[in-house]
Parts: C-alpha cells; sequence; structure tokens
C-alpha cells in the first residue's frame, strides 16, 4: 500500500508523524519503506538517525533517480544503520525498515515530464512488490511532488494508496487543512486533471491532528478556572470550525498528543523513551501505534 | 575468455499462478517473436533474446579503465507461473583493434563485449563480483531488472501477490578450465557463482546459474516466511496464516536441476553438498508442514473441548 503525507503548512510534525507510523508498523511485523519526497529539505534520515543521511545523501537519492542519472535510489535499512542504540536491536518478528532518502542538495522541481512520471510509477510498482508499507513524506504545500504523486498513482489503479493530511488544532491549520484537500489547486483539483475521480480519491483521503493538547487530562490540572473555560470553549469553536470544513471526527484518522520530545527533537520514539529514561509519553506512542494500525483497517476509510 | 551474467529473481505480481495460455502475451511484451514453453515437470516459459548495445566501461578489481563494445543477451522467464526471472549476460573478449568499429560489426556478434585494448580475466571477474556502488559502467543487474519491470507491468496481472519478496541478485562469471563451482550468499541480496566448465562456452551454462537463482530465491523466500511467523513467539492460528502462503505458492515449485544439460549436472550435485540447498530446504519444508499439522491438532482440541 502506498500511503502519500502532506500538510499545507510546515511545523504540523508530518515527517515525525509518519517516520513513528512506520517505525511502529514495522515493529508490528510488516516491511515497511519511507521514501523522501522532499526534495526542498530532504532530512528525514536525522529523524531515524542515520548520520549519513542527516540532510539527505551524496551516494544517489530520490532526486536523482527521478531525473534518470540513476537506475536505483540508494536503500538505507534503518535497523542495522540508524546511530541510535534501541533502534539498531531489531526485535524478533519485526518486518524491514528501509528509507530511500532524498539528495543533498538537491532541490524542489520545477515540473516533470513523461520520463520522470514513468519513473516515478516504476519505483512505486516495484516497491509494492517489497514493501506492506511505503511512506512517501511530501513537502508543504502545494509542491511538485504532490503532483507527481497524483499523476503517478492514477496510472497506478491496482495499488491502494491513501493520503494523510497533517495539520494542527488551530484555526488556520484547520482552514489550510481543509484548503489543501478542497482548494483551488488542491488535491480533488489537481487529482482531477491527471483522471483521479474526485469521489473515489476523497474516500482515500484523511486527517491527522497533531501536537493535540488534551483537555481532559492531567497537564490541565494546574490552570486557573478561567483559563480551562477558555480552553475549553475555544476547542469548541475549533471542532465546529473543523466540521464546517470537513475535517472533523468522521474524517480523522487519528490524532498525537503535544509531547515534549518531539518538540525539541523529532525523532523515534521508541519503547526505551516511555518505559526506560521516561523522556516520552505512553500516550504518544499508543497514538502512533493506533495510527500504524488503522492505515491499513478497512473500516477506518470505508466511504462517508 | 569470460563471460559474466547477473540473474534477477522475483515473485510475479499476481494473486494466482498465471495460465499457460497467459505466458505468451505477459512475455510477449519483450518482442514479436513467440515466447518458448516447456510443461514437464514444471510449467516454464521463457522470452526471445533481447540484445541491448553497450559502450562503457567494464568493472575491474584495480579500477582500470577497460572499455567494452558490444551487445548483451537478456531473457524473460517464468517458472510453475509464479516466479519471474530477469537475466543478462555478456561474452568478453579482447577486440582486434583498439578502436571502435561500426555497429555492424558488433550486431553480428550478438552477446560479444570487445575490449578495446588490455583486459585481464581475473580483474575483470573480481571487479564485477564485488558489487560496487552502482556507476557509469556496465550494469547487466538493471538490464535485467528492467525487463523484470516491463513484464510486471502487463495488464493481465493483479498486483495482488500473496506475500511481499525481495528480488534477489545473482551475479556469475564462467570460463573453461576443470569443472568447479563456488557459490557464495552475500548479507543481503546479493550472491556470488564462479564456474568452470570443460569446452566451449554454451547457453546450458546460463540455464544453470537462472537454475540456481531460481531454487536460491525459493530457499531465501521460504526462510523468510519461516522468520516471521514467530513459531514458538505468536499464536498457533497467527503461525499457521502466517505460513499459509508458503504451502500455497512455493513449497511445490522445488526441481533442482530439472532443465540442466547433463554435461552440467556434476557441477549441481557439488552444489547440493555444499552448501546443500536441498538439504536446507528439505528441512525447513518438514517444518512447516509439522508446523501445521500441530496447529492443527491443538485447534481441533480446542474445539472439541
Amino acid at each position: 500500500m502506498l500511503v502519500f503525507a502532506i500538510s499545507d503548512k510546515g511545523g504540523t510534525g508530518r515527517s515525525v508523524t509518519s517516520s513513528n507510523i512506520v517505525y511502529r508498523r514495522a515493529l508490528q511485523g510488516q516491511d515497511v519503506c519511507y521514501l523522501d519526497f522532499d526534495f526542498g529539505s530532504p532530512t528525514v534520515g536525522a529523524i531515524f538517525r542515520v548520520s549519513t543521511a542527516s540532510r539527505g545523501t551524496t551516494r544517489g537519492g530520490m532526486h536523482r533517480y527521478l531525473q534518470g542519472e540513476i537506475t536505483e535510489p540508494s536503500r538505507i535499512d534503518v535497523w542495522t544503520e540508524s546511530d541510535r542504540d534501541t533502534i539498531r536491536a531489531k526485535p524478533a518478528g519485526a518486518g524491514q525498515m528501509v528509507l530511500l532518502p532524498g539528495d543533498q542538495g538537491g532541490g524542489e522541481f520545477a515540473t516533470f515530464d513523461a520520463e520522470m512520471l514513468k519513473r516515478c510509477v516504476r519505483l512505486f510498482a516495484k516497491l509494492h512488490e517489497q514493501f506492506d508499507l511505503i511512506m512517501v513524506d511530501l513537502s508543504a504545500g502545494r509542491s511538485f511532488a504532490a503532483h507527481l504523486a497524483l499523476a503517478a498513482t492514477a496510472q497506478l489503479p491496482k495499488i491502494p494508496a491513501r493520503w494523510l493530511v497533517f495539520h494542527r488544532w488551530t484555526r488556520q491549520h484547520i482552514i489550510a487543512a481543509n484548503g489543501l484537500v478542497k482548494g483551488e489547486h488542491g488535491l480533488l483539483d489537481v487529482g482531477r486533471e491527471y483522471g483521479h475521480d474526485p469521489g473515489a480519491l476523497t474516500d482515500r483521503i484523511r486527517f491527522v491532528r497533531t501536537a493535540v493538547l488534551e483537555l481532559g487530562s492531567g497537564d490541565f490540572a494546574h490552570l486557573r478556572p478561567a483559563q480551562r473555560s477558555w480552553l475549553n470553549e475555544i476547542d469548541r469553536e475549533l471542532r465546529e470550525l473543523a466540521t464546517r470544513n470537513g475535517v472533523g471526527l468522521t474524517t480523522m484518522l487519528g490524532k498525537v498528543p503535544l509531547d515534549p520530545v518531539l518538540q525539541w527533537r523529532e525523532q523515534l520514539i521508541s519503547d526505551e523513551d516511555v518505559a526506560g529514561t521516561e523522556i516520552a509519553n505512553a500516550e504518544t506512542v499508543f497514538a502512533f501505534d493506533d495510527l500504524a494500525k488503522k492505515i491499513v483497517d478497512d473500516t477506518a476509510w470505508e466511504g462517508l | 575468455m569470460l563471460i559474466m551474467g547477473e540473474v534477477r529473481t522475483g515473485l510475479l505480481q499476481n494473486s494466482a499462478e498465471i495460465e499457460e495460455r497467459d505466458h505468451q502475451t505477459v512475455l510477449g511484451l519483450l518482442a514479436g517473436e513467440r515466447v518458448r514453453m516447456s510443461r514437464r515437470p514444471i510449467v516454464y516459459a521463457v522470452s526471445p533474446d533481447l540484445l541491448t548495445g553497450v559502450d562503457c566501461r567494464l568493472p575491474s578489481a584495480s579500477n582500470a579503465r577497460i572499455r567494452g563494445v558490444g551487445t548483451l543477451v537478456s531473457r524473460a522467464t517464468i517458472t510453475g507461473g509464479r516466479i519471474l526471472q530477469g537475466s543478462s549476460y555478456v561474452r568478453v573478449v579482447r577486440g582486434e583493434v583498439n578502436h571502435r568499429l561500426p555497429w555492424s560489426h558488433y550486431l553480428a556478434r550478438p552477446g560479444v563485449v570487445e575490449v578495446l585494448g588490455k583486459v585481464s580475466a581475473p580483474d575483470l571477474a573480481g571487479g564485477f563480483l564485488a558489487f560496487g556502488p552502482p556507476g557509469e559502467q556496465l550494469d547487466l543487474g538493471s538490464v535485467s531488472d528492467r525487463f523484470m519491470d516491463v513484464v510486471q507491468e502487463s495488464a493481465l496481472l493483479d498486483l495482488r501477490a500473496p506475500f511481499r519478496s525481495d528480488r534477489t541478485r545473482l551475479r556469475w562469471v564462467a570460463e573453461t578450465g576443470e569443472p568447479g563451482v563456488h557459490f557464495i550468499l552475500g548479507e543481503s541480496t546479493g550472491r556470488t557463482l564462479r564456474l568452470t566448465h570443460h569446452g566451449e562456452f554454451s547457453p546450458a551454462v546460463v540455464d544453470l546459474c537462472e537454475d540456481l537463482a531460481l531454487h536460491d530465491w525459493l530457499l531465501t523466500a521460504l526462510l523468510t516466511i519461516v522468520q516471521r511467523a514467530r513459531i514458538g513467539g505468536a499464536s498457533r492460528p497467527e503461525v499457521s496464516a502466517r505460513l499459509a502462503p508458503a504451502v500455497d505458492t512455493l513449497l511445490h515449485l522445488w526441481m533442482p536441476g530439472a532443465r540442466i544439460h547433463p554435461s552440467l549436472a556434476p557441477l549441481w550435485e557439488n552444489l547440493e553438498r555444499t552448501p546443500g540447498f536441498s538439504r536446507q530446504w528439505q528441512s525447513l519444508v518438514e517444518r512447516v508442514r509439522d508446523q501445521l499439522a500441530v496447529n492443527t491438532l491443538a485447534l481441533l482440541r480446542e474445539t472439541n473441548g
């Protein structure tokens, strides 16, 4: 299955959340890979703590492959090449976890031609042979990479494809997430251009809320009553806004709580980070685990 | 002088075995000619030979700049309606002149690459079998891979293979000499084979390499399925469910040496002694069957209370 991670704005935690979903899916025993399609800023290597690709690779990555300079993009086995000991300790029964990094100094493309599209289609088809889950991290905003992904999936109707739109729980982000899907030059608009049926494509899009504050949780015990009621009021407004914008509960796949570890250092959260050093929250891991299951659970993707 | 080739092997991307009549369409994509088929002891189809012209650097263990010009031969095969292989090889010979000749010269020698300048066979073989980083040198594997991609793109295939699997890469070199064979299993998907045989090179050598690649892939795929099943770690129904694709898809495909020319049969026998492919396969198959039997019995006991 192909999963595309996209967001309208930067700083939504798109890359770190999708990386953690991939990590959880591998721990659940599936073969997974992660493609860095954020050509302008290929930094996913840093999240997986692969120092040879922390700012993209120099050995031939996604950018050079799509341009036809190399016949196969380089692959990094995260279980063996990560610098973090806890990641390198691959548990029994875990699946493959492979990173296909971007190129150092790659840069965004301004457009793409038929040849580049063909290479992209071929790459997706080939990865589908090997991996249960292919996570494609697209850059923020309306990018060329998103166009390429829409054009390629239109040519691969037999490979299941799903889209995750990441947004924070704020007024601006809710409106922007809706615009990214339904607005002018949004996913549905562009998808139609490349031959997608807008109805079918809509069914393949779900939203993921990130850095969410849970009002019921103990974190708010210290708040003054005035602050608490103000937050409750805002939250109610946001929920209404989200529903009006088609970003409400029915189209939401999951949410990730605010976690200091993710705010200060984008990284994979291992079970050791929760149970051992206790730097991360159990709820965060639970949210990633849940998302990793829901991504492939058809009941979460039934037509609305 | 030296023959080198690379075979890539993978699972055909279809939920079921493809029907006999569909082989022509699936493999016929590659050229207008007919696909050759044999039905015993296992359904096997092979595409017509395809030529690819090259003018590029050849691999070299000493990093020498060796230029070769000529054509390489490729073909795609499907075994048991399930396993797809892309295979390419070249015969590397010393050119009579040190400059490039008109293409008609090379086209008259299909599958031959002529070296412009000096070359040593061990240096060439060493460089080729080293699996160096892909660069601007002769890359037989990516040609083989490319033909596999074309087959997998066939509209007849539903892209719902019963399990995920990686393509394996077998690089081989063959020379004339006292018969011998040396197989090395690399760390990830790479394998190498050095082979010496009596007499002149014949395509039977390529058949042998493809047959070896096929059985190595089967073994690799079955090993992966058994490892992932987490026997003893996961619940019995889960283990059975994870082993099922092996029974449905793989177990009946094991037929080492089925299409090998009798003159090369002793080389297969060598490989059966070390590393002992069939021995390992047999023990894995028994393990799978025993697990399924034990799990079924346990399930029956539970339902009968």
